[in-house]
């Protein structure tokens, strides 16, 4: 039985059923993961032709390809008896064939052959695979089976500028990825892995023994200590689903962020010099990468790149790999990858801890559904002209911001479809 | 090279005395034993100073060193890990997650004058009881490097492949 998702939502505070309910999960695949816009890869992983990677648009599995064309995402399901056509998770082919019947497809996903043709009574030019809709920007691969989607930089808004922030950090303009994850799963809802991105309330709790464990000098400063105004990182809702925490404020000079000073990397600093003038190299690299989800499930995680992919109502992984600068020293980049395993994995300092968090959540609202707060901040937060929400890093404007979309994409359209 | 020429009839090829094998054997055991029981303090101090603590997400060596590690702790970083799981509030291990462990498929090498290397197939059984309330099981590989020094065996790397490094991994807090 579907839920009235519109009554599920209100201004300041949303029900449990939301993260809890089958029917709502099942509605999400559809509606978020196959008609909007998902993230899906980085140019930098299929760089040659015929590479690919695995990956899913919500809980159905892609393949990300390139040919002389460019970039394709395609449904990951033979369009004769729906194996699984790539198992692998990465690799270069010039053709994916299909273990069942034999079948061949082209890095298009066009069907170039049939074994035993003279009994196939079947017109090739329809039995492609399913191809998704794609745009990137700055390498970052996006994609939808929507067929008359709002363009890519639509969908994106106000997130455009984390995707620059983070390619900016490289002399070359561009991040890399290596395609190697970790992967850590939680057993909890994906949406509560969103929201906890742009949550600075909880840092200072969920994190508590971080705080205890390390030293407070340098890149956590600022934002683990027990007095709230003297907080100066921000929170924003950027529109569209997208929300970050902007640590801009808090770090006062280039590198700070990496725990470390751009006069240790000569070579890095003359590079970006060279490629913004000095002044501008200055201050993209002071104030460092983006906290920022994109909405559905990327999450620019300052060092690293996540992705949220859910499994099921109760279960979600959270994949992260190290954002790489091209043409930046290996040293750099090592520092990035150290970086990231603090923050981010099964063992790590800080996400091993919003997993357990995320888990107890989610079994305490399925046990005992009602309703959530966000009322946090209301009072307090301002609107920019751009259509930005802004406010103080603790506060819940973030998550507001992200229910009105989540309930514009979900409960319009379940009045449409009841209409239709 | 056949299977028999490898499995040596005594110490001779592996370089390690029985004598010795007892002790390498007694330390993996103690080792295990105060990682089951959380014993951090008694843990640490089987570390020597240069200890590296590695979860490689695959066995198949990575010659750039850019993937990522589920663990990979120099001695800092791993001292900086124990301080937090002392400090109460590492909710993934407050509480502390009940695990027992078994080493199975020992084999020892001598790698040099004082030191040896110790490899072990492993089972971890966790219940899991910050949240999932579940029986988690953990098998892997773990390969120790260890060194004779002031007259007592230090560890120095700890290198842990779990069967399910690539895959999708729970929350993993503990020493594994």
């Amino acid at each position: 039985m579907m839920p009235n998702i519109a009554e599920l939502i209100r201004p300041t505070t949303v029900h449990a059923d939301l993260y809890t309910s089958r029917a709502i999960f099942d509605r999400e695949m559809d509606v978020i993961f196959r008609e909007g816009w998902v993230y899906i890869g980085h140019e930098s992983e299929v760089p040659k032709r015929g590479d690919f990677v695995r990956r899913t648009m919500g809980v159905e599995p892609v393949i990300l390809t390139r040919d002389t064309d460019g970039v394709h995402v395609l449904a990951n399901r033979c369009s004769h008896r729906g194996n699984l056509l790539c198992q692998l998770e990465r690799g270069n082919r010039r053709a994916f064939n299909c273990q069942y019947h034999g079948w061949v497809f082209s890095q298009k996903g066009d069907l170039l052959d049939i074994p035993f043709p003279v009994g196939a009574d079947v017109d090739r030019s329809k039995l492609g695979l399913r191809r998704a809709h794609v745009e990137t920007y700055r390498g970052f691969i996006f994609a939808t089976f929507n067929n008359a989607p709002c363009s890519l930089v639509e969908h994106l808004g106000n997130g455009r500028q984390a995707l620059d922030r983070a390619s900016n950090l490289s002399p070359a303009g561009e991040i890399m990825l290596r395609s190697t994850w970790v992967q850590h799963l939680f057993s909890a809802n994906w949406k509560m892995l969103g929201e906890n991105e742009a949550d600075g309330y909880h840092v200072n709790f969920v994190h508590d023994s971080f705080a205890k464990g390390v030293s407070r000098d340098g890149k956590y400063g600022n934002v683990l200590q027990k007095d709230e105004r003297k907080l100066t990182a921000v929170s924003r809702y950027l529109g569209n689903g997208h929300t970050e925490i902007d640590y801009e404020s808090t770090y006062d000079r280039p590198l700070i962020w990496l725990g470390t000073a751009a006069d240790r990397y000569p070579e890095y600093n003359a590079a970006m010099s060279a490629r913004y003038g000095a002044e501008q190299a200055t201050e993209i690299m002071r104030a460092g990468p983006p906290h920022t989800y994109i909405f559905p499930n990327l999450f620019l995680a300052e060092t690293a790149l996540v992705m949220i992919q859910p499994l099921g109502v109760g279960e979600t992984v959270n994949w992260h790999t190290p954002m790489y600068l091209k043409g930046a020293p290996d040293e750099l980049n090592r520092r990035i990858l150290r970086q990231g395993e603090v923050a981010l994995g099964p063992s790590s300092f800080l996400t091993a801890d919003d997993a357990i968090i995320a888990e107890r959540q989610w079994r305490a609202l399925r046990g005992s559904p009602g309703w959530l707060d966000l009322n946090r901040g209301l009072s307090r937060e301002r609107q920019e002209a751009n259509g930005v929400a802004v406010s103080h890093y603790t506060d819940e404007t973030p998550n507001r911001g992200f229910w009105r979309h989540y309930k514009s994409m979900m409960a319009d359209r379940t009045v449409a479809d009841a209409a239709a | 090279m056949t299977m028999a020429e490898v499995i040596p009839l005594d110490g001779a090829q592996t370089g390690v005395s029985d004598a010795e094998a007892r002790v390498l054997q007694s330390f993996i055991f103690l080792e295990a034993q105060l990682a089951d029981e959380s014993r951090w303090e008694e843990w640490e101090a089987l570390l020597d100073d240069d200890m590296h603590y590695w979860v490689p997400i695959s066995e198949t060596e990575d010659p750039s060193g850019l993937d990522p590690s589920i663990i990979n702790d120099n001695r800092s970083r791993l001292a900086t890990r124990l301080r937090q799981l002392r400090t109460g509030t590492r909710h993934s291990q407050a509480p502390k997650s009940v695990m027992r462990r078994m080493l199975s498929n020992i084999v020892m090498e001598r790698t040099g004058a004082e030191t040896y290397k110790v490899a072990a197939n492993f089972v971890v059984y966790e219940y899991q009881n910050q949240s999932t309330m579940q029986l988690n099981v953990w098998p892997g590989r773990v390969e120790y490097s260890l060194r004779r020094r002031d007259g007592a065996l230090r560890m120095f790397a700890k290198k842990v492949h779990l069967v399910l490094a690539s895959g999708h991994v729970p929350t993993m807090s503990f020493i594994i």
